[in-house]
């Protein structure tokens, strides 16, 4: 399969990137691993005039602890962040999810953190090759006015199927966007739009540079579970994502985030609230925020990452319950650390 | 319209110099132009591993690596696993074990395989079995290339029932 063509741009280091991109704007994409945006270039989904390069921009390269927060460089590769001896530690929900992205051909190299970020959300109506889209009228996400996911619906119902969203959603972390004027930081909660046609809040002329994840403090958990066709290479077709804090046998705070279900990982409060000072072995608490977790998930899941609907939205409550009690087991072993 | 780049890169040892277009990829390059036909392309989106290549000693794939992203990096493609002795220890394995079926999928096993040992000289199953989970093979099921990879690793090396492990 064919690339379309496109101009190369290579640029030295972050200044000359911005300067770039900000000349070249909409008809630009970044590359970094390329394992997302070159498949959907192969499929004529993408056909950007310019390709900006990062392979020269080892200054997005790094893991170092700063200020309380694991601050990793957009260009890390996913392999560095399986290695890192702070993320096996604090943030095993992070190893977990980076685990479980692609294979370990795609990922020890190519495969970046921020790309994972970045990754457009995916249907099977819209992931398809040209040919076989060329069979029907196009769809929200193609600028058309419908949706084959769901009759009727005014909008895309696109999913976004990053692993490292719900994970680092959970642990509550940001992002940092830098442009030639300067750098912004969002939260991840805002950093994704939760709309299918644009589901990402990234501007014209923005790099991802920086994810910041606030490490853990003692009597802390972190946990990520999913479910997908295929241990590997296959995206989730339903994911948790969980950060609890616990003291004296209670669940002080518990953060819940269910990925692969909408159009980004979504957050779900209530079903948080239901552990807020429940023991830690209160089953019935667990039971509640996993129904609460599947009941709000069920609004927003439609057909199409495969499976049924009717399934993804069951393991929703499955999924929630084992990372949940993960993420309890590890706070419990956490919390007579200093 | 047609701007061609000039590449060098070091493939299976040797210094290569060309132009290419950019959106050429790797696997392009070295099937088209270097007549390096040994890497197979199968589903072209990063799905099969059939075209895995070393780049730098780790595995990728060359279907999703744009050929001027590896400038100036080395690349060892399955031609560059024989050396002037003759067949490189786990192509060996590969043929004792009867490993190879059809063979489409073989060379990306191999070179999924290769980045593993170069990495852990004597991985256990689990690992072997994880290296090469991003590689598809439609014919043997897999536990043939398990055992002919598990043969050669380290500890199972000259013991006869290390295949089985």
């Amino acid at each position: 399969m064919r690339l379309p063509r496109f101009q190369y741009l290579e640029p030295k280091d972050l200044c000359e990137a911005l300067h770039l991109l900000e000349l070249h704007g909409e008809e630009c994409r970044i590359l970094a691993g390329g394992t997302d945006l070159l498949v959907r270039m192969k499929q004529r989904l993408l056909r950007p005039s310019w390709i900006l390069s990062l392979k020269n921009l080892h200054e997005l390269d790094y893991i170092r602890n700063e200020d309380g927060a694991l601050c990793i460089g957009g260009r890390t590769p996913l392999a560095r962040v399986l290695s890192s001896p702070v993320v096996a530690e604090k943030i095993p929900a992070l190893r977990e999810a980076v685990q479980s992205i692609g294979a370990p051909t795609i990922q020890h190299y190519r495969g970046t953190l921020g790309g994972n970020l970045c990754q457009d959300t995916r249907c099977l109506h819209h992931n398809q090759s040209a040919f076989w889209r060329s069979t029907k009228q196009p769809c929200h996400k193609a600028g058309g006015r419908i949706c084959y996911a769901r009759e009727g619906s005014d909008r895309c119902r696109s999913t976004h199927q990053s692993d490292a969203a719900p994970a680092l959603m959970a642990l509550e972390a940001r992002v940092v966007l830098s442009r030639k004027e300067g750098t912004r930081i969002l939260s991840l909660e805002d950093f994704y739009t939760t709309r299918g046609e644009t589901p990402l809040a990234i501007e014209r002329g923005e790099i991802l540079t920086e994810i910041q994840i606030p490490l853990p403090s003692s009597g802390s958990g972190n946990a990520y579970r999913r479910i997908a066709y295929r241990s590997a290479v296959d995206f989730p077709i339903a994911s948790a994502g969980v950060s609890v804090q616990v003291r004296k046998g209670r669940i002080q705070r518990a953060k819940i985030v269910v990925g692969s279900i909408a159009s980004a990982p979504l957050p779900l409060a209530q079903a948080g609230a239901c552990l807020q000072g429940r023991p830690l072995d209160d089953e019935d608490a667990l039971e509640r925020a996993a129904q609460v977790s599947m009941d709000h998930a069920s609004a927003f899941a439609v057909d199409n990452v495969g499976s049924t609907v009717e399934y993804r939205i069951r393991m929703v409550s499955v999924l929630v319950k084992r990372a949940l009690k993960e993420a309890l087991h590890r706070a419990q072993s956490r919390e007579d650390e200093p | 319209m047609k701007r061609r780049l000039p590449l060098m890169l070091t493939v299976n040892g040797e210094e290569v110099e060309l132009f290419v277009e950019p959106h050429w990829t790797l696997l392009e390059v070295l099937r088209d132009e270097l007549d390096l036909t040994g890497t197979k392309e199968g589903c072209g989106e990063g799905v099969c591993g059939a075209c895995t290549v070393l780049v730098d000693g780790k595995p990728v794939r060359a279907c999703l690596t744009l050929a001027l992203e590896v400038s100036g990096r080395e690349v060892i493609t399955v031609e560059g696993l024989a050396g002037a002795e003759g067949l490189d220890p786990l192509q060996e394995a590969f043929v004792e074990h009867g490993a190879v079926q059809c063979g489409f999928c073989t060379p990306g096993m191999l070179m999924a395989a290769k980045a593993l040992l170069l990495e852990e000289p004597a991985p256990d199953e689990e690992r072997i079995r994880r290296a090469i989970s991003g590689n598809i093979c439609r014919c043997t099921g897999y536990t043939k290339i398990v055992e002919a990879i598990a043969s050669i690793s380290g500890p199972a090396k000259g013991n006869p029932a290390g295949g089985k492990s």
